[in-house]
């Protein structure tokens, strides 16, 4: 199944670009396109303790299981005010 | 409860955002907070703030904070508008006004919601850092 990529912030200054999708299994976990992401973009690797993620517009953990055409947003700590 | 949340890449009009209140008999406390764009930053000079926001997810991020303050305290209102873009250096960034019965509630939930905001909100900021050194 396809899976959409958002990065936001200076994300998308580490790896070049702002979407980006990827094709996994279908029952694939955020964790399991995050491994994906950090082989495909190795520049996040090093913030992942501090990187948010997102499955739509809300926070996500590494065990959800996405559906096919979900969207998943990566970002930095949020700095709103 | 009332609730607004605008996000906008104009400036922020503080006195007509004051102005706009809708008189109510019942909200015995109005409490207004701008937030504004510091001049510096540690040591350094900052000339300007660029935000950045993921629109669909602030509102709905900001829902959820208005869904929970409205659990722990006997709200009227809650607005909220923060900029987008570039804004500069004394300008605000942030405009909340909270509207309840008695100050306490609405002084305490003002700060709530900004603490909140700013641990699950997705807006980003970037400094324009200027030559020299703060002052």
């Amino acid at each position: 199944m396809t899976v959409s990529i958002q990065f936001w912030s200076y994300f998308r200054d580490l790896t070049g670009t702002a979407v980006d999708t990827l094709e996994v299994a279908e029952g694939s976990t955020v964790g399991t396109v995050l491994d994906a992401l950090y082989c495909r973009y190795p520049a996040l690797q090093p913030l992942r303790a501090s990187t948010l993620v997102a499955v739509g517009v809300e926070y996500a953990d590494p065990q959800q299981v996405l559906r096919a055409n979900e969207e998943v947003s990566l970002f930095p700590p949020v700095q709103g005010g | 409860m009332k609730r607004s949340i605008t996000l906008t890449g104009a400036p922020i009009d503080e006195a007509a955002l004051v102005a706009s209140r809708t008189p109510s008999g019942s909200a015995g406390a109005v409490v207004c907070f701008s937030g504004c764009v510091r001049g510096r930053e540690a040591d350094r000079r900052i000339e300007a703030i660029d935000y950045e926001a993921f629109p669909a997810m602030v509102h709905r991020q900001f829902e959820a904070i208005f869904d929970a303050a409205e659990q722990r305290w006997p709200l009227e209102s809650v607005e909220v508008v923060h900029r987008t873009g570039r804004v500069a250096t004394g300008e605000p960034s942030l405009w909340i006004r909270v509207t309840s019965p008695h100050r306490a509630e609405a002084l305490a939930a003002c700060g709530w919601i900004i603490d909140e905001m700013k641990r699950v909100v997705p807006i980003w900021k970037r400094p324009l850092w200027g030559a020299g050194r703060g002052g």
